[in-house]
């Protein structure tokens, strides 16, 4: 039996509650192994889960890199000792997500030769495999080598994650042509395009993220999580559109009946808790990083997210696609 | 003392520099030679998480030439460069 998943219970909205049940949900009907990291007094009903205890707790609004520091003994960095000695294969957390990434980053490692590991987040794509968006948050202000790593890591992810053989691999820019873009994209593009072993499809634009002809998108951490968001406020305007309007009077129910029964593949698709996520890649362990207002539900995929990159072997992949020798 | 511990007195600030920008280095994924000693450590492309993971680092190899080393952290926020690192510890070092 593998080893179990190290799960923050003191981090995000709903924690302890929606954390816990989340868990339970997991080992229940999905067979994962989970261990608890939190305050035991604040916890409540562990619902017969193993407990790692804790007497601290990193909050949403903690600076990131200096929490990790100050709160040596908070869930989130015990969680990531859980990973770092051996205890666990992989942390999950609704907490504070720069203290996550802190917390996993100065415990777990970086993978050798990574510049700066990035965050990595689907984008659901109707019908086919997600797209991957690299990075969507980590690193503000990047340079072209590290784009060029967030772009050999994300179409490693996808050909181990997804099964997908030949990722392609997009650049998000301002236009088609190479010459479109800052000095930063421009220089990347050029990188990309001499890279061996990476099927680069040259740049892509905003509206090209949903649905998408590629399988990575990359760019900035300051772009990236913008364009995520961006497509996050979309949807929700969109689909809170159509309820409305299908609410109207007792014709548009009975349409909206019929037409919800289409729609509701594409709807599961496109809810966030049923995505499980965004992925840190490029440490030298695993670390899921769950929307902060995440419920039972998130949680459990976030966990199934988790367990399926550990069976796939990702880290390792990772590792040899930076240092191949 | 402990036959492992070695002696702060087998330091110098040479040698304390050159442990600071090995590890900045490997941090950065940049060659020692590239880290320079009074270029700001923002200006070498550290940010708040590099800086932490960098006084890590010194704290677990300078805690076998004084147990228990510590950079305190209210002094973090002065040590902006790698000549104001390496005065920082050879003053808590007592090493000239």
């Amino acid at each position: 039996m593998g080893l179990p998943i190290a799960l923050d219970a003191m981090g995000g909205d709903f924690a302890p509650g929606e954390i816990v049940a989340g868990a339970r949900r997991a080992v229940d009907e999905l067979g994962l192994e989970v261990i608890l990291v939190g305050v035991p007094d604040l916890m409540g009903d562990p619902q017969g889960l193993e407990v790692v205890g804790c007497t601290e707790i990193i909050a949403m609004d903690d600076d990131p890199a200096s929490s990790v520091r100050k709160k040596k003994d908070s869930s989130l960095v015990r969680a990531a000792e859980l990973v770092r000695d051996g205890r666990a294969c992989a942390m999950v957390s609704a907490g504070n997500t720069g203290a996550t990434m802190a917390s996993a980053l100065l415990r777990m490692g970086r993978l050798p030769g990574v510049v700066r590991p990035c965050i990595a987040t689907p984008i659901p794509n109707p019908g086919t495999t997600p797209t991957l968006l690299v990075d969507a948050g980590a690193n503000s202000e990047c340079s072209a080598e590290m784009l060029v790593q967030f772009a050999q890591m994300g179409a490693t992810f996808v050909r181990s994650y997804y099964g997908v053989d030949d990722p392609k691999v997009g650049l998000l820019s301002i236009g088609e042509e190479p010459t479109k873009g800052t000095p930063l994209v421009k220089e990347t593009h050029h990188l990309l395009a001499e890279l061996d072993g990476l099927n680069f499809a040259g740049n892509v634009e905003g509206r090209d993220l949903v649905p998408s002809p590629v399988d990575v998108v990359v760019t900035d951490g300051f772009t990236g999580n913008v364009a995520l968001k961006t497509l996050e406020g979309c949807l929700r305007f969109v689909f809170g559109t159509v309820l409305s309007a299908i609410a109207t009077n007792d014709d548009t129910r009975a349409a909206g009946r019929v037409l919800l029964e289409y729609l509701a593949p594409v709807v599961h698709d496109l809810t966030p808790e049923n995505q499980g996520g965004a992925l840190l890649l490029g440490l030298d362990g695993i670390c899921v990083i769950s929307h902060g207002s995440s419920n039972a539900t998130a949680i459990m995929n976030a966990l199934r997210v988790a367990d399926e990159m550990d069976r796939a072997g990702v880290v390792e992949k990772l590792r040899k696609t930076i240092r191949p020798d | 003392m402990s036959a492992d511990v070695a002696q702060p007195s087998s330091l110098d600030k040479a040698k304390i520099s050159s442990l600071v920008r090995e590890q900045l280095a490997e941090i950065l994924e940049k060659s020692p030679g590239e880290i320079a000693e009074d270029v700001p450590f923002t200006d070498l492309g550290a940010d708040s998480l590099a800086l932490i993971e960098l006084v890590e680092a010194l704290e677990e190899s300078l805690s076998t030439y004084s147990a228990g080393f510590h950079i305190d952290d209210e002094d973090l926020e002065s040590l902006t460069s790698v000549r104001e690192a390496v005065d920082y510890v050879a003053a808590k070092l007592k090493v000239a």
